[in-house]
């Protein structure tokens, strides 16, 4: 979902599909049932700083298991839009790699506590991920705060579902949360 | 079995053509209630091997045969038909079966390749789809070569086959591409460590690189190679040899490194050139070639640096108003997510790290109050310490320069004394940037900006330098000049007396040849300059590399490994590890290119030279930042558009070009060396070739064209659309700067009616509320779109309707939001917390629903997870 070049990003998608399809091959004898260790043996999620939400995103609440069809729906958001699909597609249910859900799986990332709102803490969490102990802990609390005055629009000082999609307006999340597989 | 599965494809085909929804529709129902039972068929499946699995496949594709039958039926009497009609051209039976098989064959494979195509969208396990797709395409793979007998079928498979690997071969282009860019991996990685501002610096490096091999292969490919293969060789001219008194040392590597002896006679330098016309069998016009590749060098760099320059500018505004999300872009899309290796992840890390540090010291600056009193005057003291030390140098190198000449005169100095000049000017650039650099901490500027006053500055310094020893090349020339006329005459007259005698002597007999080691020569002025160059080019290099071999390397060993047993912190006092120096850096690569360009006129070798320099010091200072450097203390982040970098290299460039189009404009070329020789001056080469060569009208145009008459209303042609140009652009820009700060307006004043609804002024809100209860009312609002909806009911701060709503979303991103969320599905995930802020009930609030089911949702949204399961 960021900026490195393509050669990397061209290499790893396969190596991610792969590891999916490995993941899901290997556990057959265990009545297609994931567990969380599986996840963690795909190299770009145990890379990923966020890759523990994105693990937990796979599983329903309070489970440690995930059958195939949940997984398959979750992988779903990854899945690219293609362009016949825009124009098809335009009455019938909205499919699960649609902007708004790839947004909104992408917002539950950050959403801890379910409020549907990323407050100052969450965003403080996400930045010691992401940065670690390079950078003084009151620099990252004023990147928070930044943050969070930049995205935020009605001035409860935490970024809302709506908020987090005016900010990525622009990003192309269509392409970026999409992962080529089966061709 | 292989018929079983074309009629699964064939079913799942028809249902996707007619009624794609229905087919859905029905999908979802099976997922609700079958769901279990699935399950466990597929755990069966899982367990059991291939065998069983195929059974069930099979048993499943009868029960749809049964109940697509008909359909198929149709299809298949439709195809015969069809195949009847083509066959009937046919007059064989047996043809025409063959033709039919042939015509279902196509008809399957076809089939198959739309199951592949559509494999996607099939509600299909995993397995099954993994299976499916493997034996579509052994089947398409296997039976699209019997196709190829009838001529369109064998085109219709061609051109399938060339669309599948035309997107293949585009998708590994690609990459392909991305690969190419030279030391691509390299430069991030320096980028993760050390933030964009180092990195432009190897950018900018490597597009000079590319620049001059482009130079590299117009010099050599039309000067220095014809020379070499068609030119008369080595020793047949006295301008190709060396002379009678040299040729004991002409091979001493003293001598040699001094670019003196086999060099300095030798096809890299101007005087090894003759002023024949034409060489070899090919005709080639030497001469004429090396005026014409002397000025297209310069020209390519012009049009080079420019069209890159308008490229820049292009790219910084394109995506200038970018800038309202920084943080929340960084925060939310830096990672990558399909990083999968260790290292790269690293990487990674480091450069989030790092653009994070460049963005709190660019909101640290933008926010930063002081005493303004006491800045001026430490940022005038600061200038004037600066123009001293500028004085100085300058002084320096004109007192240097003074002695040197009176060196020159004497006869036996010594290594120090004839290599002066060079030494204290290499000395002067690498003491006075680290002075600039202390000075410049006075001013406390924020590092972009200092960094240009820095690049500034040391550009001035250099600038000093460079002209000081021009001026003195300069009466060295005019000197050799002065000195030429004495030569020419005694060489006449050699040339002359030893036809005389030899004639005399013996007039049957052709005279032997004087040896040309013998001629007396004159002192080439060109070759002269050309040797300055290159010498000053390889000093250059040296000192480069062994400033960062010692200041660096050495430095960073030492504090490291001594630091064991030290008195005190070596790593965080004194010496402490070296930081990237980018504005000496940068400005020791614009000032080498100028040498260059100034040199490569006189010395074509010169440019294979800087090649070698650029390529080495690309691996060379990689390996020393990563090994040695520290990061900056304040990383900064390099303006997107390295245009100030471009505008360095446009003015060396300009002023390079003065001096060469001097002495080629007004100098007389040496009458016995070089292609220009004997002419009067060295453009003389394109009239003798345009009086020769072309037919007599041509010569007539360009004596036409070459009027002053037709040259100045051009120039002023010129000048008048460059300043039209320049007007439109101003206002362009003006317009441009003013629709961003509307927008800017727009949205703060957006946000602060919306913290005023939200906390303070309930009676306002009110008011508003009742000024637009339409839209409020009639459809759940969406904040991400409230914008526009405002706008366009007239209360937007700009005013007029039509452009706030212009200003609310660039084209782009407001229709793409307006795609791809249809405002009633996508508000579902608003609620709770709204309801918190606004704390009085008696306002129409729609969306105040807890966080149920919410009317949107039983449209059939399975795209929450959590819900749909």
């Amino acid at each position: 979902m960021a900026l490195l070049d393509q050669k990397n990003n061209n290499v790893s998608i396969t190596v991610f599909i792969l590891c999916c399809v490995h993941t899901i091959m290997t556990r057959k004898e265990n009545g297609w049932q994931e567990h969380r260790e599986d996840f963690q043996r795909i190299p770009e999620l145990a890379i990923n700083p966020l890759g523990d939400r994105i693990i937990n995103a796979f599983f329903p609440e309070g489970e440690d298991q995930v059958n195939f069809r949940g997984f398959m729906r979750t992988l779903a958001h990854f899945r690219p839009i293609e362009d016949n699909e825009k124009s098809k597609d335009q009455n019938g249910p909205e499919p699960l790699n649609s902007r708004s859900n790839k947004l909104h799986f992408a917002f539950r990332l950050y959403d801890l506590d379910k409020d549907d709102k990323i407050s100052r803490d969450e965003l403080l969490q996400v930045l010691r991920m992401m940065v670690g102990v390079n950078i003084s802990d009151e620099q990252l609390g004023s990147i928070a705060d930044r943050t969070i005055q930049e995205a935020d629009q009605d001035g409860d000082s935490a970024i809302s579902f709506a908020e987090f999609v005016k900010v990525l307006e622009k990003v192309d999340v269509e392409q970026k949360m999409s992962i080529r597989f089966l061709h | 079995k292989e018929d079983k599965e074309e009629d699964e494809s064939k079913e799942e085909d028809n249902g996707s053509q007619q009624n794609r929804a229905s087919r859905r529709k029905n999908y979802q129902r099976r997922n609700g209630d079958g769901k279990k039972a699935r399950e466990e068929r597929s755990q069966k499946k899982g367990r059991g091997k291939t065998a069983p699995n195929k059974d069930q496949k099979e048993s499943e594709n009868k029960e749809k045969k049964t109940t697509k039958r008909g359909k198929e039926g149709e299809n298949k009497q439709k195809k015969d038909r069809k195949n009847s009609i083509s066959s009937s051209s046919n007059s064989s039976d047996e043809e025409s079966l063959s033709e039919e098989e042939l015509a279902m064959l196509k008809e399957q494979v076809e089939q198959k390749k739309k199951l592949i195509s559509t494999m996607r969208n099939k509600p299909w396990r995993m397995v099954k789809k993994l299976s499916v797709l493997r034996e579509a395409q052994d089947f398409v793979e296997k039976f699209e070569g019997a196709l190829g007998k009838g001529k369109g079928k064998k085109l219709y498979a061609y051109k399938m086959m060339m669309a599948k690997k035309w997107v293949k071969f585009k998708r590994d282009f690609e990459n392909f591409k991305t690969q190419c860019i030279p030391w691509e991996m390299k430069i991030k990685e320096v980028e993760s460590h050390f933030g964009s501002s180092v990195a432009s610096y190897f950018i900018f490096l490597r597009w000079m690189y590319g620049v001059n091999l482009v130079l590299f292969g117009l010099i050599f490919g039309l000067v220095i190679i014809p020379e070499v293969l068609m030119g008369m060789p080595y020793g047949s001219l006295p301008r190709k040899t060396v002379p009678r008194a040299e040729q004991a040392t002409a091979m001493d590597f003293s001598v040699l490194w001094d670019f003196e002896g086999y060099i300095k006679y030798s096809a890299l330098f101007y005087g090894y050139y003759n002023n024949q016309r034409t060489i070899g069998w090919l005709k080639y016009r030497l001469p004429m070639a090396y005026f014409m590749v002397g000025i297209s060098v310069f020209g390519y760099s012009l049009m080079v640096v420019i069209r890159s320059m308008a490229r820049n500018a292009n790219e910084s505004t394109t995506d200038g108003d970018d800038d309202n999300f920084i943080f929340s872009w960084k925060m939310f899309t830096s990672w990558d997510y399909l990083i999968g290796n260790p290292e790269t992840a690293d990487n990674k890390f480091a450069s989030i790290t790092t653009s994070f540090k460049e963005s709190i010291v660019d909101e640290q600056e933008s926010n930063k109050d002081e005493n303004i009193h006491l800045r001026r005057f430490l940022r005038v003291l600061a200038n004037v310490l600066i123009i001293c030390c500028l004085c100085g140098s300058g002084y320096l190198i004109y007192f240097v320069v003074k002695r040197s000449q009176t060196f020159s005169k004497m006869q036996n100095v010594g290594w120090y004394e004839r290599n002066e000049v060079e030494i204290v000017m290499s000395l002067l650039g690498m003491f006075c940037p680290p002075l600039f650099e202390t000075i410049a901490a006075l001013e406390n500027y924020h590092p972009r900006i200092g960094l240009k006053w820095q690049l500034g500055r040391i550009f001035a310094l250099f600038l000093g330098n460079l002209y000081t020893f021009l001026l003195a090349l300069m009466d060295d020339v005019n000197e050799k000049l002065a000195e030429e006329d004495v030569v020419k005459n005694i060489t006449h007259w050699t040339l002359l007396g030893h036809h005389n005698s030899s004639a005399g002597n013996d007039s049957t007999v052709t005279p032997p040849p004087l040896d040309p080691a013998d001629v007396p020569r004159g002192p080439c002025w060109e070759t002269t300059v050309g040797i300055e160059f290159v010498r000053l080019t390889v000093s250059d290099i040296l000192v480069t590399y062994i400033t960062i071999l010692v200041g660096d390397f050495i430095r960073a060993c030492f504090v490291r490994f001594v630091n064991y047993c030290w008195c005190w912190d070596l790593e965080a006092g004194f010496p402490s590890y070296a930081e990237f120096d980018i504005s000496g850096n940068v400005l020791g690569l614009v000032f080498n290119q100028g040498m260059i360009w100034m040199g490569s006129f006189y010395a074509p070798g010169l440019v294979g030279i800087n090649v070698l320099r650029l390529l080495t010091s690309m691996y060379f200072q990689c390996w020393a930042v990563m090994s040695s450097n520290v990061p900056h203390a304040r990383v900064f982040k390099a303006s997107k558009s390295n245009n100030f970098y471009m505008g360095l290299v446009l003015l060396i460039l300009f002023l390079s070009l003065l001096p060469v189009a001097y002495t080629i404009m007004s100098l007389p070329p040496s009458f016995d060396c070089g292609p220009f020789s004997g002419k009067k001056r060295m453009y003389d080469v394109i009239q003798e070739t345009i009086e020769l060569d072309f037919p007599l009208f041509v010569a007539k145009i360009f004596s036409y064209v070459a009027n002053p008459g037709l040259i100045i209303p051009a120039i002023l042609l010129m000048v008048l659309t460059i300043y039209y140009l320049n007007a439109v652009s101003k206002a362009y820009q003006r317009a441009n700067a003013e629709l961003k700060k509307k927008m800017q307006m727009q949205r703060e004043e957006e946000k602060n009616k919306r913290n005023n609804k939200a906390s303070t002024n309930p009676m306002l809100q009110d008011l508003e509320d009742l000024l637009t209860p339409s839209t409020k009312t009639e459809s759940p609002p969406k904040q991400a779109e409230d914008k526009k909806t405002e706008s366009q009911n007239g209360t937007s701060p700009v005013g007029k309707p039509g452009r706030g709503e212009f200003l609310a979303g660039s084209p782009m991103a407001g229709g793409r939001g307006a795609a791809f969320t249809p405002p009633s599905q996508v508000f579902v995930t608003q609620p709770r917390t709204l309801g918190a802020r606004a704390p009085h009930p008696g306002q129409p609030r729609p969306w105040g629903h807890p966080l149920g089911p919410v009317p949107g949702r039983g449209r059939g949204q399975p795209c929450y997870p959590r819900a749909a399961r």
